[in-house]
């Protein structure tokens, strides 16, 4: 199955136009000795045959109920979100060049954007980015590109995979990268930001919650980074906004963030949508596609990608970022799950999921060998417990009951070991939490 | 005109609703809550429906029309592998889940890496990148790695004037300085040119084979013999591999690091913009230097090795666009050696079958064969002031979308048109016949029907400049 359309009549009057009688003649520009041998690339499968060899794949993972998020989480995703990119018209189009034929793309990511920066409470939104790590990058860059500055201060509690993904993107650069220090309760301190901050430094990057699910004093290390006219990114959970401080109102300056749990499914930690506002003043150093509204000839309203002059395939070296496409299928999916919240069901949504890890909190920590690591902390929808019992017996017990296991922190080192990350969202039931209680307790 | 959310924004329900089955406190401080409004609109869910729903259909897509936009290979997505892609097995794990729990998802992986190598006869495969940009921006990485750890000083990469935007951007990114390659009137490259450009400090030359002017580098052998003598690497932007599998492969050209579009040539959806993937494959000698974690195969178990100390790290979180990498992995297993071989040949067939049919009446700057796509300079035969974009937009009046217009920047009113292989030779003869209708009648005899262009579409003519000039990004009341 190649999916062709010609038939062998049409091919043969093709051919017939071009005056050859073999289509590989088009090749003869190619010399002889870079042609490739026969591929060794098995295939030629029937639909029905890749149903049962994807089948067979497929079953070879398993899904299991999660306690773990670290990154990427386990939410529900109501119907309508799969109803509205499961359409065609979205799914099998392309970047909008041509406005007036994607005016559904285009009004869709205008609404993701009006939405994103509601919700952080800043100025300006873009039409989203890759991810959540490539976002932060992203983020890193901007900070440094804008303030001419060549330090970056990141906090240890950013995710690691994100504070890798921005060491990469400095990798070549002139820019370095210093780590604040974590206090006892899991956060950073604003004294610790003071201390660490000079002149040459572009941005502070503090992640709330943070990895250790700890949410930060963000009013204190936003107004601390300030002090020596450092720009402060915000690296946030979008649900958590629905009852946490937003960005907006302790000053950030950048806010980026992973997007998938904006309706998008974990599959294995691809395929989601990074997210990045800014203040206006940055607007147009942002990376990354961005739709505005304007007017057609007769004066209607409509929408078209916008400052496109920051863009690659306009200024090419000089371009604010290499990006290109944004990950717009994904946007959609948040663009219609925060739609479908609305005000009182996200900061509802946000509610439950504190109210449920809080429940599991406070009842793991009852158990005998379990405790607290961060009595005093803040969380939204994780936390870390410390354990006297054999983590990888726990996670024997909950995997072989068809649980995901919270995440084992020991790799952290330090004041890590016996650590356990868990995450508690709305999508577990007190029978499942209940039940995770129980397997606990026996381990 | 479609009203805005905000526009039907009531007081009423929310759409979704969540019920909490557990009591607990929710004591938090007063000083970490949120304070502003949220300032989300509130809509009832049948309404939303419909709002997304008459959303979509302002869409030209794939799935409603020829879609000619050169160099994004927009061939048709097949749906079984949407269905795949769908299942729980994929869908619903874990990126941290214990590897004995997703040997499915690492074996497709290691299979799919596998078929990349083979297909582009490289060696090795990374499929972390999340798109194009990325896998160039991780290449560059590579090169940059490389050179400093055989202790070479190489600042500067070599592109083409003809090459995507990408290409110059993603090199600057990766922290090096551009040396443009002016290309030759029919868009090729001299070797002659590359060699008074090859100095000591060029880490690597940036080519994409074949140009956007969808012509095969006729010296290529030549260009990477000079880079290759000079120490210089060879980077190939995969944009245009959907001329030449089976036929031709990268590696054996010469080339040491590559990256592959998989929403192009391996026909994953292009989703509006996003999700794609931009595998970033590489020679022997670079391996080290991929992005972690590498799926292994031990003991016929497959496993996740962190522990590469020469890894440049990671472009992006998890492994990659992984629903991508199901589609494009099912796309392979349909097609099989013989069906990617008869794709290109296909491809290369319909872009030489459009171009017989235009060459004789608009200009082609890079002369009459092609491989997978043309590109057209209508410039000498457009009067009364119509221009390339009038007949795109033109275009749109009569059902199509438009081909990528204004590049490569070095033709002059440039039409780049991709008809890819799964297009019948009805809906070629139509086009053609459309295109030809709109440039050399329509545009002479009744241009302000094609500077009035378009009416047919959901909106007329939309004026970007304004939209630039008083930047509106946001609803705001």
């Amino acid at each position: 199955m190649d999916y062709t359309s010609q038939n062998q009549k049409d091919k043969q009057e093709m051919l017939k136009v071009l005056g050859i009688s073999n289509a590989e003649e088009l090749f003869d520009v190619v010399p002889e000795n870079l042609k490739a041998k026969e591929l060794n690339i098995s295939g030629g499968q029937s639909e029905q045959e890749l149903l049962n060899t994807f089948k067979n794949l497929a079953s070879k993972n398993k899904p299991l109920i999660s306690f773990r998020g670290a990154g990427i989480y386990d939410h529900y995703i109501p119907s309508l979100v799969g109803e509205i990119t499961g359409r065609s018209e979205f799914w099998t189009a392309y970047t909008p060049y041509q406005a007036e034929a994607s005016q559904g793309t285009l009004q869709a990511i205008f609404e993701y954007q009006s939405m994103i920066s509601a919700l952080t409470a800043m100025d300006t939104s873009n039409a989203s980015l890759y991810d959540g790590a490539s976002a932060a990058a992203e983020a890193a860059m901007l900070a440094l590109r804008a303030t001419g500055k060549n330090k970056i201060l990141v906090s240890p509690a950013l995710h690691p995979e994100y504070l890798q993904t921005i060491k990469t993107y400095l990798e070549n650069s002139k820019a370095k990268i210093a780590m604040l220090n974590l206090s006892v309760n899991g956060n950073i301190e604003k004294g610790m930001v003071l201390a660490a901050l000079d002149d040459d430094t572009a941005a502070v990057i503090i992640q709330s919650p943070n990895y250790l699910g700890v949410i930060e004093d963000m009013d204190a290390l936003s107004a601390a980074s300030k002090e020596s006219n450092s720009l402060f990114v915000a690296v946030v959970n979008p649900i958590s906004l629905g009852f946490f401080k937003a960005p907006g109102e302790y000053g950030a300056d950048i806010v980026a963030g992973e997007g998938q749990i904006l309706g998008c499914p974990m599959s294995f930690g691809g395929a989601t949508f990074g997210f990045m506002a800014v203040k206006k003043a940055l607007e147009w150093k942002m990376p990354g596609r961005i739709v505005g509204q304007t007017v057609d000839k007769d004066g209607k309203r409509g929408f078209v990608l916008t400052l496109q002059s920051r863009e690659q395939h306009i200024r090419r070296e000089r371009a604010t970022s290499n990006i290109c496409t944004n990950a717009a299928l994904n946007a959609l999916a948040g663009c219609v799950y925060l739609s479908g919240w609305g005000n009182d069901g996200l900061k509802k949504l946000a509610q439950t999921n504190i109210s449920k890890a809080r429940y599991a909190f406070n009842k793991i920590k009852a158990i005998e060998g379990f405790k607290s690591k961060f009595e005093h902390s803040v969380f939204f929808n994780e936390f870390v417990i410390e354990t006297k019992k054999d983590i990888k017996k726990i996670n024997k017990a909950l995997v072989k009951n068809g649980f995901l296991p919270p995440l084992d922190l020991s790799y952290f080192g330090g004041q890590f070991k016996n650590c356990l990350l868990f995450c508690v969202t709305e999508q577990r039931t007190k029978a499942e939490i209940d039940k995770l209680i129980e397997i606990l307790a026996k381990v | 005109m479609e009203k805005l959310l905000n526009e039907i924004s009531s007081e009423c329900k929310a759409a979704f609703n969540v019920n909490c089955d557990v009591e607990s406190d929710l004591n938090i401080p007063q000083n970490y809550k949120r304070n502003a409004d949220l300032g989300l609109p509130c809509v009832a869910e049948n309404d939303l429906l419909r709002h997304f729903t008459n959303l979509s259909r302002k869409n030209y897509a794939l799935s409603t029309t020829f879609y000619p936009l050169g160099s994004c290979t927009m061939k048709y997505n097949p749906l079984i592998n949407e269905k795949i892609a769908g299942f729980d097995g994929f869908n619903c794990i874990h990126p941290s889940q214990p590897a004995e729990t997703i040997q499915g998802a690492l074996e497709l992986i290691h299979n799919l890496e596998k078929d990349l190598c083979e297909v582009s006869g490289m060696d090795y495969f990374s499929l972390q990148p999340a798109a194009g940009a990325q896998g160039e921006f991780a290449g560059l990485l590579i090169i940059a790695k490389y050179f400093k750890s055989i202790k070479q000083k190489r600042t500067k990469i070599i592109v083409p004037d003809s090459a995507h935007g990408t290409n110059p951007a993603s090199a600057a990114y990766a922290g090096f300085e551009i040396m443009p390659l002016k290309s030759e009137s029919d868009g090729s490259l001299s070797a002659q040119k590359v060699k008074e450009l090859l100095t000591p400090e060029v880490a690597a030359i940036m080519l994409t084979v074949p140009n956007t002017l969808g012509v095969f580098e006729k010296e290529i052998s030549e260009i990477a013999k000079a880079s290759h003598e000079n120490g210089t690497l060879l980077y190939y932007d995969g944009a245009n591999l959907n001329a030449l599998m089976g036929m031709v492969r990268p590696g054996d050209l010469g080339f040491d690091v590559i990256h592959i579009n998989l929403h192009k040539t391996f026909s994953t959806p292009h989703g509006g913009g996003g999700p794609g993937a931009g595998p970033v494959g590489v020679k022997a000698f670079l391996e080290h230097f991929l992005p972690v974690p590498r799926v292994e195969n031990k003991n016929s178990k497959f496993v996740l090795n962190y522990k590469k100390s020469k890894s440049i790290g990671k472009v992006r979180a998890f492994f990659g666009n992984f629903p991508v990498l199901v589609k494009a992995y099912a796309y392979i297993k349909a097609l099989g050696a013989k069906g990617l071989k008869n794709a290109s040949v296909q491809a290369v067939l319909n872009a030489n079958y459009m171009l017989a049919k235009f060459k004789d009446k608009i200009n082609v700057p890079a002369g009459s064969r092609c491989m997978h796509e043309f590109v057209l300079s209508p410039k000498s035969v457009l009067q009364n002031g119509v221009r390339t974009v009038d007949i795109a937009k033109r275009l749109l009046d009569y059902g199509y979308y438009a081909p990528t217009v204004y590049f490569p920047l070095i033709v002059e009113e440039a039409i780049m048109i991709e008809p890819t292989e799964t297009e019948s030779k009805e809906t070629l003869d139509k086009f053609v016949e459309t295109l030809n209708k709109i440039i050399l009648d329509e545009a002479v005899n009744e241009p302000h029907k094609v500077k009035d262009a378009p009416v047919n579409t959901p909106v007329k003519r939309l004026n970007e400049v304004e939209a630039a000039r008083k930047p509106i990004l946001k609803w705001s009341g």
